[in-house]
């Protein structure tokens, strides 16, 4: 089928999200503007105005109530999805470069950017699910990352732990309670930044895509790397499908970094992997520039990406897609 | 011969891929019990949590 290009920002996207249902996508882009869309047919359903600054990040609660945002201009915001209501604005010294929800909606994090004076962090804020509810301004955990500074991070299952990826291509583990460091893994290349992280639907292993041309599967319980999907150009993102065992890394070399800027040589393509064998079963093309962010529906039924192009692209996964099975998938199904 | 070969060479990589579905899969299982065990609800429905509007749905303490 072919991809729908949603077309409502003037700059390069940066993170692209779903909700639970899978029925609306939520944008963020340099523009300083978020964008949500119906991911059936591309239509926009509205705008959130009022932040200051490039966006970095977006996360919507479980239960598609609540939005959270941080950017460029030193706040997160909380907004209300159904009317568009800035609920709680949270000023920090520094960019937010990710936020995300825990499992149950009533936490959410965000990682500060590290500046001359100022260390990067991960910041807790209990949330209150009613957006008639009067949020907090006291901070429930603050992690500060003196090694070095988070570039993503997540709730594990049940919020037991934070699991954060690092610019020096390390995963920690803290203790989701205290904050405590409990452990600390070289999962990708030393120095190269971590981009990604994105859970499995239970939390159990997540995904890391990193500037090393690569993304892992790593356990949350320990940290081990359980796969690992080697790739030709630096990855900005990477996502696990749920239905089909695959996993889809996106990325590419922008243009400024490299001297040829043909899309070719961009390399700016969807790959998609199978996430046991380890081994690439397609690409989609499409981007002219790098794949910023790739999100799949969560029920494995599409998936969609953000591109530096300033366009994000909704795929609807066609028939061949689910039939596609390796010969001992097959066996094993017929088990 | 070289049939001979490559029927080999598939059959061991048709076997490595065997091997790496059931650590998969025993993995996967171990994990899911230990989610059960810690009443680990909105991962194992997959993330999603139930809502309380959803009249068919039971509250179990």
């Amino acid at each position: 089928m072919r991809p729908i290009l949603l077309s409502g920002h003037e700059r390069a996207l940066t993170q692209v999200k779903y909700n639970a249902d899978g029925d609306i996508i939520f944008s963020v882009s340099k523009d300083h503007v978020v964008c949500a869309w119906f991911s059936h047919n591309g239509e926009r359903l509205g705008t959130y105005h009022g932040h200051q600054g490039a966006l970095w990040t977006v996360d919507v609660d479980p239960t598609s109530t609540l939005l959270a945002t941080g950017g460029a201009d030193n706040t997160m915001r909380l907004w209300e999805v159904k009317t568009g209501k800035l609920l709680k604005t949270w000023d920090f010294e520094t960019s937010i470069k990710r936020v995300e929800f825990s499992p149950d909606g009533r936490q959410l994090l965000g990682v500060t950017e590290k500046r001359s004076g100022h260390l990067g962090s991960i910041v807790v804020y209990e949330i209150d699910p009613d957006p008639q509810a009067e949020q907090t301004s006291e901070q429930s955990l603050r992690i500060v990352c003196d090694e070095s500074k988070a570039t993503v991070a997540g709730f594990s299952y049940l919020a037991q732990m934070i699991i954060a990826g690092h610019e020096d291509g390390t995963v920690s583990q803290y203790d989701g309670k205290t904050g405590e460091l409990l452990y600390n893994a070289p999962v990708h290349e030393p120095d190269m930044q971590i981009t990604d992280l994105q859970w499995a639907p239970d939390r159990t292993y997540f995904i890391t895509a990193s500037k090393d041309k690569t993304a892992k599967l790593v356990v949350t319980e320990s940290l081990e790397v359980l796969k690992s999907y080697p790739t030709d150009t630096p990855l900005n993102s990477a996502a696990i499908t749920p239905v089909k065992d695959y996993v889809i890394l996106g990325g590419g070399q922008a243009a400024m970094d490299v001297t040829t800027t043909s899309a070719r040589q961009g390399k700016f393509e969807a790959r998609f992997y199978h996430k046991v064998f380890m081994e690439e079963i397609g690409r989609v093309r499409g981007h002219f520039g790098p794949l910023n962010y790739v999100a799949v529906h969560p029920q494995g039924t599409g998936y969609c990406s953000g591109g530096e192009d300033g366009y994000v692209r909704v795929h609807h996964f066609d028939k061949p897609y689910f039939d596609f099975l390796y010969e001992v998938e097959r066996e094993q199904a017929n088990l | 011969q070289d049939l001979a070969k490559k029927n080999t060479a598939n059959r061991e990589i048709i076997e490595a891929r065997k091997r790496l579905l059931e650590e998969w899969l025993a993995w996967r299982e171990s994990q899911i019990e230990m989610l059960k065990e810690m009443g680990a609800e909105i991962e194992l429905n997959g993330g999603k949590v139930q809502q309380e509007e959803d009249g068919d749905v039971e509250e179990v303490e």
